[in-house]
């Protein structure tokens, strides 16, 4: 094996503010790490772990963490976000092709039956997030993320967008977890989106929001899932007249399509 | 053979792809006219001759591409088999020396200038467009050489050089944007239809896109396989460029997707040697270090683009084959290049580069 000789293998990727970004405000500290994917040895270490295959692209060392100085801390990191994913086959999808591929196969390879390790491949998972172990836990609440407070234009100190995983689904689509963060002189917004398309079966968002406010040391997190089936979304984005397929690679665009299916609010104050 | 409009100068045309400038629609057009014609004289099963440099997936990483070129050799000084997946994704490109020996002379001398005892040849793997931000020049770039070069670049289909994938994956919306419209989606789209499967070099490495099928004991089945076609669903073709190795397995097995099959460690050894071979080389699948070895080093994955998707963070690699049949991977980074570029790549809807835009999301 040789190696070009012109960039040295690592130098760039990851760079040294990849490998660590934080900020500390009124003694919150806010970190996000971004990685290259996984080797193929911690791949199988990860695998193993797991017990389930992962996904194509996996940032394993990846994370946003927010930790409040009195021990109260949240975490977003990969593996935990994939140990949610279903790992039994209970909730298995198949490709939209999948019924007319089987009926073909059927008749010529009857011998093959076995499923490699029968799971959740979309990996859809509803995580959100790992509570530091000696952290309060959150408790249910009715009082909103305050929206119009995360409207005004501050400065914004800090922001970073982490990706934890991502597969093509072998090209039936796409999923991914992938994390924003915005810090402000006053508050911060993390928003922790799980987005899947599997292409000519099914939509699915599932957004976890957490919200700080500096002065009051209050903690809301707000989870919401939405899915809708993709022949659905696919004529709603018709009617409007746009490239459905470049529309549909992007949950921004078609996240106010889909139906709530799922939602929760917690509350705490760390102070 | 009829030539190509005598507006259309072959030489020209890769000269402005180099610097990654657009060709006119209605070129390439004509060009992708004339590879057709090309391609539909290749055999299922092209056999070529080492030295040959092979190219996993590149997925219209332009900059990448040229990187490997620089590293590799330019064409004709260097072979080239590029095994798919050239939009936003790689591709394959090979010498075809021993099975369209005829085809190939008759095309030299059409294309008169095409050196003697020149060493190697380049052969892409498949997967050329989709992903990647320059998959229109990219793939110009290689059908213009693979038309220029007949013989010291050859190019296999990968699961991305088909119409349903291209829709999905951005290499029609790349169009649509560069061109206005999506007439030359249309026109590569259907060349798509006329590349070849598999690649045998030295008649003991056999190349492909994806993998095996359960439908195939001996390359003579390929041959008969009616490749002119979209990709389907299902079946022989399908497998080929769809399957991936599972190597705690020893036979086929279902995917748990629900189509599609992987393979394992007997199935590679009953083929090679059913076939006489020694090894089997395919791209499609991203790996952290650029390429992966298997199976008592009777397969090897090479995968041609680094920092996949301008976010991964991978090494890529190309395959170089001696003449004596001598694999070597040849590793390498993201171009320096793709920095200078980043700002033209956030303003990409749904690429997230590198670096961060900050953003006022609720």
């Amino acid at each position: 094996m040789t190696v070009n000789g012109r960039v040295e293998p690592d130098s760039h990727y990851p760079s040294p503010t990849d490998a660590g970004n934080s900020i500390t405000q009124h003694g919150f500290k806010i970190t996000t790490r971004k990685l290259p994917i996984l080797k193929a040895d911690p791949i199988e270490k990860v695998t193993k772990n797991l017990g389930i295959a992962p996904p194509e692209m996996i940032f394993g060392d990846n994370l946003v963490s927010i930790d409040y100085e009195s021990g109260w801390g949240i975490q977003f990191n990969t593996y935990d976000a994939l140990d949610q994913v279903d790992k039994t086959g209970g909730s298995m999808l198949q490709v939209a092709h999948s019924r007319e591929w089987q009926s073909t196969r059927e008749k010529k390879h009857k011998g093959i039956t076995e499923v490699v390790k029968p799971f959740d491949w979309s990996y859809s998972t509803d995580y959100k997030g790992t509570l530091r172990s000696s952290s309060p836990l959150l408790e249910a609440s009715t009082i909103p993320i305050p929206v119009e407070l995360l409207k005004r234009p501050d400065p914004i100190l800090f922001f970073d967008e982490v990706i934890l995983y991502e597969d093509e689904m072998a090209d039936n689509g796409i999923t991914m977890y992938s994390c924003k963060i915005r810090v402000m002189p006053a508050r911060l917004l993390l928003l922790c989106r799980f987005f899947m398309r599997l292409d000519n079966v099914l939509l699915r968002i599932r957004d976890t929001r957490v919200y700080v406010d500096f002065g009051t040391g209050e903690v809301i997190r707000e989870y919401m899932a939405k899915e809708e089936k993709y022949e659905v979304v696919r004529q709603k984005l018709a009617w409007r007249g746009q490239d459905v397929p470049a529309q549909l690679r992007d949950p921004n665009n078609i996240i106010d399509l889909l139906p709530v299916v799922n939602k929760s609010l917690e509350r705490l104050v760390v102070r | 053979m009829p030539g190509l409009p005598a507006s259309v100068d072959l030489d020209e045309c890769i000269e402005r792809l180099y610097k990654k400038e657009l060709l006119a629609d209605s070129v390439i057009e004509a060009i992708c006219a004339k590879t057709k014609e090309l391609l539909m004289k290749e055999s299922n099963v092209v056999h070529i001759a080492a030295p040959v440099t092979v190219v996993g997936d590149i997925h219209g990483q332009f900059f990448d591409m040229i990187e490997i070129f620089k590293i590799g050799g330019f064409c004709p000084d260097t072979n080239y088999l590029f095994l798919g997946e050239l939009s936003s994704r790689v591709l394959a490109c090979s010498a075809d020396i021993l099975s369209s020996a005829g085809s190939c002379a008759e095309l030299n001398t059409f294309f008169a200038s095409e050196p003697n005892g020149v060493a190697d040849t380049l052969f892409h793997l498949g997967d050329y467009v989709d992903r990647g931000l320059f998959s229109v020049e990219t793939i110009s770039l290689l059908v213009c050489l693979k038309l220029r070069y007949p013989c010291r670049v050859h190019l296999i289909r990968g699961n991305h050089e088909s119409r349903g994938v291209t829709q999905s994956y951005g290499f029609y919306t790349e169009c649509n944007r560069k061109y206005g419209n999506a007439n030359v989606w249309h026109y590569f789209t259907d060349m798509f239809d006329f590349l070849t499967l598999s690649v045998v070099i030295n008649n003991q490495i056999f190349c492909v896109h994806g993998g095996l099928s359960p439908s195939i004991h001996s390359i003579d089945q390929i041959k008969i396989i009616d490749r002119f076609r979209e990709i389907p669903h299902e079946g022989p073709m399908a497998d080929l460029v769809w399957s991936d190795p599972d190597p705690e397995k020893d036979e086929f097995s279902l995917s748990p997707r629900g189509a599609g099959y992987t393979f394992g460690a007997q199935v590679v050894k009953k083929f090679l040697d059913v076939n006489k071979m020694n090894h089997i080389l395919r791209a499609h699948q991203l790996c952290q270090e650029g390429y992966q070895v298997l199976y008592d080093d009777r397969l090897s994955t090479v995968w041609s683009a680094p920092n996949y998707c301008y976010r991964c963070g991978n090494m890529a690699s190309v395959l170089e084959v001696s003449d004596q049949g001598e694999r070597v991977f040849n590793v390498f980074d993201a171009a320096p290049e793709n920095d200078l570029h980043r700002g033209e790549q956030q303003n990409q809807p749904n690429q997230d580069g590198q670096g961060v835009v900050v953003e006022y999301f609720l």
